[in-house]
């Protein structure tokens, strides 16, 4: 069973980043599996229309107002006459929206339920309840999420966060992490270093790596206090760090206060390219990170074969095993602690780091992330039935159906959206009834025998088929399937 | 799904991480579970509907909660946790499946033989914490605290009102500013002699660590401890020294020691107003030099006074004219709503902490200080616009920061202003809606008994709010960093 699939958001290349990198990875495994898939994101500088990707991934770049950091104007309705129209014309049956900050991908989930469609969400951030920028966020989720089909996190944390937020039925909430290609990963050959890899003497130098953005909630405060501590107590301690921000400022003042400019190397902006190359030199990975869904850097650090040090904050916890992971709390002494004790541990040579990627390519792949998704894709629309997908006790005495299969009657919609608030419910339900009557109009307007159906990228015959097509038998593994085509 | 034993051997299992970034204590047993806290959220109040989720605080009713929820999960729009919750007998069959499956585990690294929308009922939402930091309020000190706020509203209808008394000729604007500086000028003498006092007091206070701190008592916050009440009032004086002696410190300000030293060095850097640093400056210097020091200091504030009155003098035809294109009514308007700023962004805080307020201090100055220029040049000669704001200066400028170090010092002289406020604007109200004695009396009472309903039932009002608080946090907050250097 084979889906088109349409993913949305406001966040895709060319701009970097760990949602543009993970919409890219999932939907080429997707297509990988047969799926067809395309991707609709804004018009960026320089990049508009529609471009193909590798492997015949198509991306519409709707031209659209950017306010702020890539994100669109929130506009509810405007989206929708292109968006049908891009709908119609690739067939899509799923629309799969990322990003919590994406007002792209609410309208779209918005108006894919208006026209029948079923849908899925995938939150990639944490927010929390305090302040108004996150209420108002939370709002936005809640109006979103009170129709969608499914919604896909990251981690537990963010999965506890985002029912919380958007008051779901935790059933209806999946957690797929992220993964690293960890081919892109690999620590340092034998042929790419120079020596064979001899284990750390007691005298020998411990290069710690930092890469991150150098804002507030990334702790960079806590970096700068804890690099003299560090560096004065271990002299064989050398520091690279890597990634511009606002507080790079106040990192810069830190090193020439205290005379450290030959110990801690500030390589400032990389590109994701070159984060293997920087993590390859050195031993330990710190981040001192303040709230953090996943933390895919981690991930790949380990995979790069560095010890990892970082707080406990968010999601990072359940990322990687404790082996490869030193904790520390979100203060300043616990993490030269910590730091020290990361330290000592490798030079008493206790840590196999050299086994580490072998460990993360088991853990975290994108075929099984695509695999994963599938399923959900499976369950939302009814291949996998509701009690398979959801549970399904016998002699409890408890429906597997209830309200999860949403139905796409407007009442039953409407009783979704009422339910949001006293007054957001109901100015919910004038949304969605004049989203309804938009796409009415549009039916009548311009009516779907008008829009002409895009051809598919012509696919490549699956292996099986091939093996088929030529009679042989085959034991190939399905799941390798996906990373062989 | 491959299943646990499946995974390659150089991992090694599983061990469960603790999630929480906060605690370090393991997993909560199974008391308590059983009895769970009625301040943390349970699983499934996640999608309760909010009102049962405020009144459950019984263990009891989490149970009735619970039952509810599995008799009527189909009917109801909410749905039920997986493994939905169940009667006691139950929970048997539940734990023998998982026993059969193996534990689930809170980890992403290791590939489970859960479905991925799993919710594991023991584990989901288990940091979640609500109102941890919440300080219920009482009612008494509530309305003590909100003295400041009437004091300060008190005083600008009472500018109000002598504004309106003057434009409309029934009040000499000389005899309002005549009175009002000497007013002023006493409360300096008062506060020039509190200074001196508390000086001495603290320099008594470092020669012996514990001596006794009778002036600090009298403030009502009782959890601040003395050392940060005198830092308080340290800050206080320098805010009044910085703001009186605006002209004159820089050139006078450094060659003196002692308490005119130590006052522009704070003022130079406000941000460490109260580094106790003072306390280490050398105060076996004479008695003599020192008097000699504070006469200079009132010296240099006298100068500046008069420096001001010169510069306003010299203002006043400016000031007279400024807004003669403009119509009354929008001046009427604009100084509505600089004085409606003026009292929502003054500073009633003690003075603690340097981030203690959110707003600057000087945006409600210099909202007072605009609305009494633009009213200013409403009146029609220059005598009349020099008093006003002369009137204005003292009022929104200088007597602020003696209600500030009045309440430090005196309690009862904080309730007696206080009363004696209230008191003049509700007489100064009745005057100037009526006019004669009967009414400044009438308006006096009236006025004292509407401030005291409107303070007891905003108190009582803010402490009924209070149930609705429902701050939740939990992991994905961001933490807060620890760091010692900025301590």
């Amino acid at each position: 069973m084979t889906y088109n699939i349409a993913m949305v958001s406001d966040f895709f290349f060319p701009q970097p980043g760990g949602v543009e990198s993970h919409i890219y990875q999932l939907s080429t495994k997707l297509i990988d599996r047969g799926h067809k898939v395309i991707i609709i994101t804004h018009a960026y500088e320089g990049r508009t229309g529609v471009r193909y990707l590798t492997n015949g991934l198509k991306v519409y770049h709707v031209p659209f107002l950017v306010i702020y950091r890539e994100s669109t104007m929130p506009t509810v309705f405007s989206f929708f006459p292109i968006f049908r129209n891009i709908v119609i014309r690739e067939q899509i049956q799923i629309v799969h929206g990322h990003a919590s900050l994406s007002s792209f991908c609410h309208e779209a989930i918005l108006h894919a339920r208006t026209m029948g469609l079923r849908t899925v969400f995938t939150d990639h951030s944490l927010f929390g309840f305090a302040d108004a920028g996150s209420i108002l966020t939370n709002k936005l989720l809640k109006f979103t999420l009170s129709d969608v089909d499914h919604v896909i996190c990251v981690s537990h944390t963010c999965k506890e966060n985002t029912v919380l937020r958007a008051s779901l039925d935790p059933l209806m909430v999946s957690v797929i992490p992220n993964a690293v290609v960890a081919e892109n990963f690999r620590p340092l050959e034998q042929v790419e270093a120079l020596e064979p890899p001899k284990p750390i003497g007691p005298n020998d130098t411990i290069t710690i790596v930092v890469i991150s953005r150098l804002f507030y909630n990334k702790g960079t405060d806590l970096l700068i206090a804890i690099i003299p501590r560090i560096l004065s107590s271990y002299p064989n301690v050398r520091f690279i760090i890597a990634g511009s921000g606002p507080k790079a400022i106040d990192m810069e003042q830190m090193l020439e206060r205290n005379v450290l400019q030959d110990k801690v190397e500030m390589l400032g902006p990389i590109r994701h390219e070159e984060v293997r190359d920087v993590m390859v030199r050195g031993h330990i990975y710190l981040h001192p990170s303040l709230t953090e869904a996943f933390g895919t850097v981690i991930v790949e650090a380990a995979s790069c074969g560095l010890y990892v040090v970082c707080t406990r904050v968010g999601g990072i916890p359940e990322v990687l095993p404790q082996h490869m992971t030193t904790f520390a709390k979100p203060e300043e002494d616990d993490l030269v602690m910590a730091t020290s004790k990361a330290i000592a541990a490798l030079r008493s040579n206790k840590v196999r780091t050299d086994r580490f990627h072998d460990q993360v390519k088991t853990m975290y792949s994108w075929t099984d992330v695509a695999q994963r998704t599938e399923r959900v894709y499976m369950g939302i629309q009814g291949d996998i039935r509701p009690e398979e997908f959801y549970g399904y006790y016998p002699g409890q005495g408890w429906e597997a159906s209830g309200d999860r299969v949403r139905s796409f009657a407007l009442i039953d919609r409407l009783k979704r959206y009422y339910g949001c608030g006293v007054w957001a419910g109901k100015l919910f339900c004038l949304c969605v009834v004049i989203d309804v009557l938009i796409y009415v109009f549009l039916e009548m307007w311009f009516p779907r025998a008008n829009i002409d159906i895009a051809r598919s990228w012509p696919k490549k015959l699956k292996q099986k088929d091939r093996n088929q097509l030529s009679g042989t038998a085959t034991t190939n593994n399905p799941e390798r399937m996906g990373s062989a085509s | 799904m491959p299943s646990l034993s499946e995974s390659p051997p150089p991992v090694p299992p599983p061990v469960p991480v603790e999630t929480h970034p906060n605690r370090t204590v393991g997993k909560p047993s199974g008391q308590q579970r059983a009895l769970p806290d009625p301040n943390r959220l349970a699983p499934e109040d996640a999608y309760y509907s909010p009102a049962l989720l405020r009144t459950r605080t019984a263990p009891a009713g989490y149970d009735e909660s619970i039952r509810g929820l599995s008799g009527n999960s189909g009917a109801a729009p909410v749905a039920a946790l997986r493994p939905p919750p169940v009667p006691a007998p139950k929970l048997r069959g539940t734990s023998r499946r998982r026993k059969r499956k193996g534990a689930w585990k809170k980890l992403l690294w290791v590939k489970q033989s859960y479905p991925d929308n799993y919710t594991d009922t023991e584990t989901f939402l288990d940091h979640l914490q609500r109102n941890p930091r919440v300080r219920p309020y009482d009612f008494w000190p509530l309305v003590a605290d909100s003295t400041v706020i009437v004091q300060h509203v008190c005083s600008v209808v009472i500018f109000v009102c002598c504004f309106i008394g003057i434009v409309q000729g029934r009040l000499s604007p000389v005899s309002v500013v005549c009175w009002s500086s000497v007013g002023t000028a006493m409360g300096w003498i008062l506060w020039d002699a509190w200074v001196f006092r508390k000086h001495g007091e603290s320099n008594v206070a470092e020669r012996a660590p514990e001596g006794d701190d009778s002036s600090s008592s009298s403030s009502m916050t009782s959890s601040v401890n003395p050392s940060a009440t005198r830092a308080d009032q340290k800050d206080a004086q320098v805010h009044g020294l910085g703001l009186t002696m605006s002209h004159s410190e820089t050139e006078t300000g450094r060659r003196h020691s002692a308490s005119l030293g130590e006052s522009s060095q704070d003022v130079a850097s406000p941000g460490h107003a109260h580094m106790p640093n003072i306390q280490y400056l050398p105060f076996d210097a004479p008695v003599a030099s020192r008097l000699s020091a504070r006469n200079r200091q009132r010296l240099s504030t006298v100068k500046s006074a008069f420096l001001i009155y010169c510069a306003l003098l010299g203002l006043s035809p400016i000031l007279k004219s400024l807004t003669k294109s403009t119509a009354s009514d929008s001046i009427w308007a604009m100084s509505c709503w600089l004085l409606i700023t003026n009292i929502f962004s003054f500073d009633y805080g003690s003075g603690e902490g340097a981030g203690a307020t959110k707003f600057p201090a000087s945006l409600s100055t210099n909202a007072a200080v605009m609305a009494s220029t633009v009213l200013a040049s409403r009146l029609p000669s220059t005598t009349h616009v020099f008093s006003l704001m002369l009137f204005s200066m003292e009022v929104f400028g200088l007597f602020p920061i003696f209600r500030r170090q009045l309440r430090h010092i005196s309690w009862t002289g904080h309730v007696l202003l206080t009363l004696a406020l209230v008191m003049a604007a509700g007489g100064a109200v009745g005057t100037t809606l009526r006019g004669g004695l009967t009414a400044a009396v009438v308006g006096s009472i009236l006025g004292s008994i509407l401030t005291a309903l409107a303070m007891g039932g905003c108190s009582w009002w803010l402490i009924s709010l209070q149930k609705y608080k429902n701050v939740v946090t939990g992991p994905w907050d961001p933490a807060r960093p620890i760091i010692r250097r900025w301590e």
